[in-house]
């Protein structure tokens, strides 16, 4: 049953309220917890420049003075990120990588720390301070990495943005109260008009960014779904087929993602199913219909044809050449199924079925059956792992194929070194325990493989 | 008494809310919203009514049906508000089962309504119990309790914590009776979840005897199951007839 819109819609939403309310959240029980006693000498830092405010001046000194504070404040932080926008645009990029990298250490480090030095004191943990030192460098470290390498998981870098945010957060709750209440409607305005005014320091920077087509050099929070929404997904680069099991009922069809449409998507995201179709007289492509998965309409579709006529039905997989020929640009070299028909297909009778595909210029459809078993056709269903292999090298080797009529000897050397490690593998596979569906697996292969040699003529 | 205990009484409230959001409602973004804005929306109807009775309050009388009379126009108000976000969960069914067509997906299940008026119910009862009892918990964490001579055998928290978790129920659940009702032009359920909140709500007033929270919140989580059960019936019968429909 296909999933209801319920589940995808206010996704983006949730995305970046969940991260922002945790912050809150933390934050909140951070400072209740803690809460230092604010009679400790106020400190001067960048948002009280001007004005120290202290609790016995008068209303109006206070609100002037919050007001000054605020704005030296916005004015400094405009300064800094239209410096920002400066270096970015003059290609300084690796200093403001590493600038971000160094800033976020010092963060975490400094102002991290001595969050937690303050939580130590405050609940009387026994740790020592050596422990105690390791442990916030290695948090410190870890953070770091998480922000810059891209090879972190995306849930730590989030963690890491967010324990930055209630650091952050934390440190502002030091400051006077009537400055604090300034100076977030004052922030409030500068992010508005920064991000949004034509003008603005930021805007200009992720244009800047989105027209070089580069990430931004800078700490962001990315709300991109932590864990992969796909069953069974497990995306490499070449998008491999997931072969599943499946039950005898269901002929599933598993994904085939081919490697020439999918080369730039690692994810199993857009799974395409070969849709069955038992044509292979035609001589014009026929396209593949892309199915979803779990559609079972299929599989009635499959069964009614599996017991219309024993010799018909047969799944062949149909490539669309077009894209094929489309990409590669020529159309010389092709699998002529005619003459040397799978020794399977010939088994199961379908010469009749079967047209010359003339040598003119495009690929006639590849006729692979999908593991029947050899006397019946009864659907195998746990062979979908051997041939979803097989199929794997199905399509490495039509690759070649292509390759080899311009690359000429190193397609050939290339299928040959292919042929011998598949060789090594499914022999393996094939010895006497295996399973005797990748057994036939890996006989199809060799029976291909057989074929390709013969029409290279290696 | 201490972190635990706090935290024990909050759970005691809010535990099976926050079962219920972490195994139905987070999975689902469009229930998380729902949850939310329905809680704005309970906390905005009671800012309106203690605005309209702040003139009266604080009442200074020992007598009983001043509160009573403060419960009645509370629950008429907020079940007036019901009928309303009846509406507007009308209204943003239309728009998104016109969204379900645009992008050529099925419309809205029968289950994902009644996710929905459970999400609608859940922020219902989520803000009753955040007001009612968990505002009131913060003493509860430090090193002493507090028992109140009119119910002196348990905590005051602790009474509070049970009688917000009875509430919870009736709220989340009679928002599923309830929108069901006007789904399908059912008059007793329609009349339902007024009738149970009003009686719920009258409950409490047992407690304002002495020794009445022994007799009083007994029979509240009689309300709180007989709604449960009454639920479970209506979505078994309408679950069965979808399923011999299709």
């Amino acid at each position: 049953m296909e999933g209801s819109i319920l589940e995808s819609i206010g996704l983006e939403i949730i995305g970046v309220m969940s991260p922002v309310s945790i912050c809150m959240l933390l934050v909140v029980l951070l400072v209740y917890s803690l809460s230092a006693p604010s009679s400790s000498a106020p400190i001067r830092t960048a948002a009280n420049l001007v004005y120290l405010e202290s609790p016995s001046d008068s209303a109006t000194q206070k609100l002037e003075g919050a007001l000054l504070n605020a704005l030296v404040f916005v004015v400094f932080i405009a300064l800094v990120t239209f410096l920002l926008v400066l270096l970015y645009y003059y290609n300084f990029t690796n200093f403001l990588k590493n600038y971000t990298r160094f800033s976020a250490f010092f963060v975490l480090g400094t102002m991290g720390g001595s969050i937690f030095l303050s939580l130590i004191q405050h609940f009387s943990i026994p740790i020592d301070s050596i422990t105690c030192f390791v442990l916030l460098l290695n948090f410190t470290v870890v953070g770091v990495l998480s922000v810059f390498s891209g090879a972190v998981p995306i849930f730590l870098r989030q963690a890491y943005m967010v324990a930055l945010g209630i650091i952050v957060a934390a440190w502002f709750t030091k400051l006077p109260e009537w400055t604090t209440w300034v100076l977030l409607v004052a922030l409030a305005v500068y992010d508005l008009v920064a991000v949004l005014a034509p003008g603005g320091p930021l805007k200009i920077l992720v244009e800047l960014a989105s027209s070089r087509d580069e990430e931004l050099p800078a700490l962001v929070y990315e709300a991109r779904p932590t864990v992969s929404r796909n069953v069974g997904s497990g995306g490499s680069s070449l998008g491999l087929l997931v072969g599943g099991v499946s039950d005898s009922n269901s002929v599933e069809l598993q994904d085939l993602s081919r490697n020439n449409q999918n080369r730039n998507q690692g994810s199993v995201e857009n799974r395409e199913c070969a849709a069955i179709e038992i044509e292979n007289s035609r001589h014009h492509e026929v396209a593949i219909g892309s199915e979803e998965v779990e559609t079972s309409p299929l599989v009635p579709n499959v069964q009614a044809r599996l017991s219309s006529s024993s010799g018909s039905s047969e799944f062949s997989v149909v490539d669309t050449a077009s894209d094929r020929n489309r990409q590669y640009g020529h159309v010389q070299s092709e699998i002529v199924v005619d003459e040397e028909r799978f020794p399977l297909v010939e088994r199961l009778g379908l010469d009749n079925e079967r047209e010359p595909a003339g040598r003119d210029g495009f690929e006639t459809s590849e006729s692979t059956s999908r593991g029947f078993d050899r006397g019946n056709l009864r659907p195998v269903g746990a062979g979908d792992v051997g041939c979803g292999w097989y199929r794997l090298f199905f399509e490495i080797s039509k690759l070649i194929q292509h390759y080899n009529s311009n690359g000429g000897c190193c397609g050939q050397l290339l299928l040959k070194y292919l042929n011998m490690l598949c060789g090594n593998i499914f022999s393996q596979l094939a010895g006497p325990q295996a399973h005797s569906d990748i057994k036939m697996g890996f006989n199809l292969w060799s029976d291909h493989c057989r074929i390709i040699v013969k029409h290279i003529g290696v | 008494m201490t972190v635990a205990a706090g935290i024990g009484y909050a759970l005691l409230a809010l535990g099976p809310s926050l079962s219920l959001f972490i195994a139905v409602i987070s999975k689902k973004p469009f229930l998380i919203l729902t949850v939310l804005s329905s809680t704005l929306v309970w906390l905005m109807s009671l800012i309106a009514i203690s605005a309209v009775w702040r003139a009266f309050l604080p009442l200074k009388t020992t007598a009983w049906w001043p509160y009573g009379i403060l419960i009645l126009s509370s629950v008429v108000f907020q079940e007036g508000l019901r009928i309303l976000f009846w509406r507007v969960y009308k209204r943003l069914e239309d728009v998104l089962d016109a969204f379900a067509d645009r992008v050529s997906k099925p419309r809205l299940f029968l289950t994902d309504k009644m996710q929905i008026a459970l999400a609608g119910g859940l922020g219902h009862g989520v803000a009753h119990a955040v007001f009612f009892c968990l505002s009131l918990l913060t003493p509860a964490f430090g090193p002493a309790t507090y028992y109140v001579e009119k119910c002196s055998q348990i905590p005051f928290f602790l009474v509070s914590a049970v009688i917000a978790l009875g509430f919870v129920t009736i709220h989340t659940f009679t928002m599923v009776i309830a929108f069901n009702g006007y789904a399908e032009k059912n008059i007793v359920d329609q009349l339902f979840a007024p009738i149970v909140h009003l009686v719920a709500g009258m409950l409490t007033l047992i407690n304002l005897a002495s020794g009445g929270c022994i007799v009083g919140i007994p029979l509240l989580y009689f309300m709180a199951a007989l709604t449960l059960m009454h639920c479970g019936k209506m979505v078994q019968r309408r679950l069965t007839q979808n399923q011999s429909r299709q």
